[in-house]
């Protein structure tokens, strides 16, 4: 399959879309539909999660309700399968907790015209040492 | 070049643990009566809050800095840098009696505390906080006093947001803390080199702080 020459807004429109859901704990859940129910894996502060069913429960396990979220940097590359992968740089402060810097990367995998989101890995920026 | 004195005499550190919601963060306003300056320091994520204080101890009035840390929420992403762990000297522990799974969690954060904390019996208090929301209690006294128990930990019943039990709190956690010291088991008067004394006007600096951490990095006890 050959490169999709769109993978920059494709990217950016994932990104949009993914947090619009994530960030709203009404619509955080329907998430899942992302992702495919055995030949997804999610990687949440080193917790290793594989298929749908086992990354909503994931989700369902989030307890903040308010997130603002501010992103400083997407960055995507086209994927020999025709696949995307994103990379996201950015800020959230869940609740009345401080602000943290965090790093998540996907990738976008193409199946029937769309994609599912095969891979998803986040991690909060926090050092071992000041 | 400041002169090379310190006007404490010991440095002591405590760490604030448990889930999230469980009024840590309330519990560590609530003793310092909201004067304290708080600092957060984001690389690691941890809220650094400061108090003064005098200990007595055998008749001799020994003068504390006390340096609280509280975790910035990270806890909710089931994420901690454990390295905290390690540098602290004493560990409030917290769950809410309201809330049956904040006290399931104990359990798992006192194994934490075993693998990652200066030895494997650190000193620890357990606070079934939120006493002010008693008629909504699920966990008993009785049942947090068995596994305080267990883990042969002093258990207390706090209230952040009445102030109830608060001081004695962290007074029976610096007990713990200070009789180690005077035994010997722990390398406890702790003389900062040149580098930090911007802390004897009480007016230090984000950066000095940090060195203030990384200086007592290796800070183990025998035990």
């Amino acid at each position: 399959m050959a490169l999709n020459p769109q993978y920059v807004d494709i990217g950016k429109g994932f990104v949009a879309q993914y947090y619009a859901l994530f960030d709203d704990p009404n619509s955080r859940n329907s998430l899942v539909n992302m992702y495919n129910n055995e030949l997804s894996f999610m990687t949440f502060e080193g917790q290793q999660i594989q298929g749908a069913p086992k990354i909503l429960e994931k989700l369902q396990s989030l307890t903040f309700q308010k997130i603002e979220r501010i992103i400083t940097a997407i960055d995507s590359q086209p994927m020999f399968d025709g696949g995307v992968l994103i990379n996201v740089l950015g800020r959230l402060k869940t609740d009345e907790d401080q602000p943290h810097a965090y790093i998540q990367t996907f990738v976008l995998k193409p199946a029937g015209g769309s994609f599912y989101l095969q891979h998803d890995i986040f991690r909060l920026a926090l050092h071992d040492q000041a | 070049m400041p002169p090379m004195y310190c006007d404490y005499d010991y440095l002591i550190k405590l760490l604030a643990l448990g889930d999230s919601g469980v009024g840590k963060t309330c519990f560590l306003h609530q003793y310092s009566e909201g004067v304290f300056h708080s600092r957060f320091i984001s690389t690691v994520g941890i809220d650094f809050r400061e108090k003064r204080l005098i200990y007595n101890s055998k008749g001799i009035n020994h003068r504390i800095h006390l340096q609280l840390w509280d975790t910035a929420g990270q806890e909710r992403f089931r994420s901690l840098t454990t390295s905290f762990f390690r540098d602290s000297m004493g560990f409030l522990l917290f769950f809410d009696i309201s809330n049956e799974k904040s006290f399931l969690e104990v359990q798992n954060w006192i194994e934490q505390l075993k693998i990652h904390a200066y030895c494997e019996n650190p000193d620890i208090i357990l606070c079934g906080n939120k006493l002010d929301l008693d008629y909504l209690r699920v966990v008993n006294s009785q049942r947090a006093k068995t596994l305080a128990e267990k883990y042969d930990v002093p258990y207390i019943e706090t209230s952040a947001y009445t102030g109830e039990n608060v001081n004695k709190a962290v007074e029976m956690l610096l007990d713990r803390v200070m009789l180690r010291m005077e035994t010997l088991s722990f390398p406890g008067r702790i003389l900062p080199p040149m580098s930090v004394l911007p802390l004897q006007n009480g007016h230090d600096t984000p950066d000095d702080r940090i060195k203030l951490e990384q200086m007592t990095d290796k800070t183990k006890c025998n035990c």
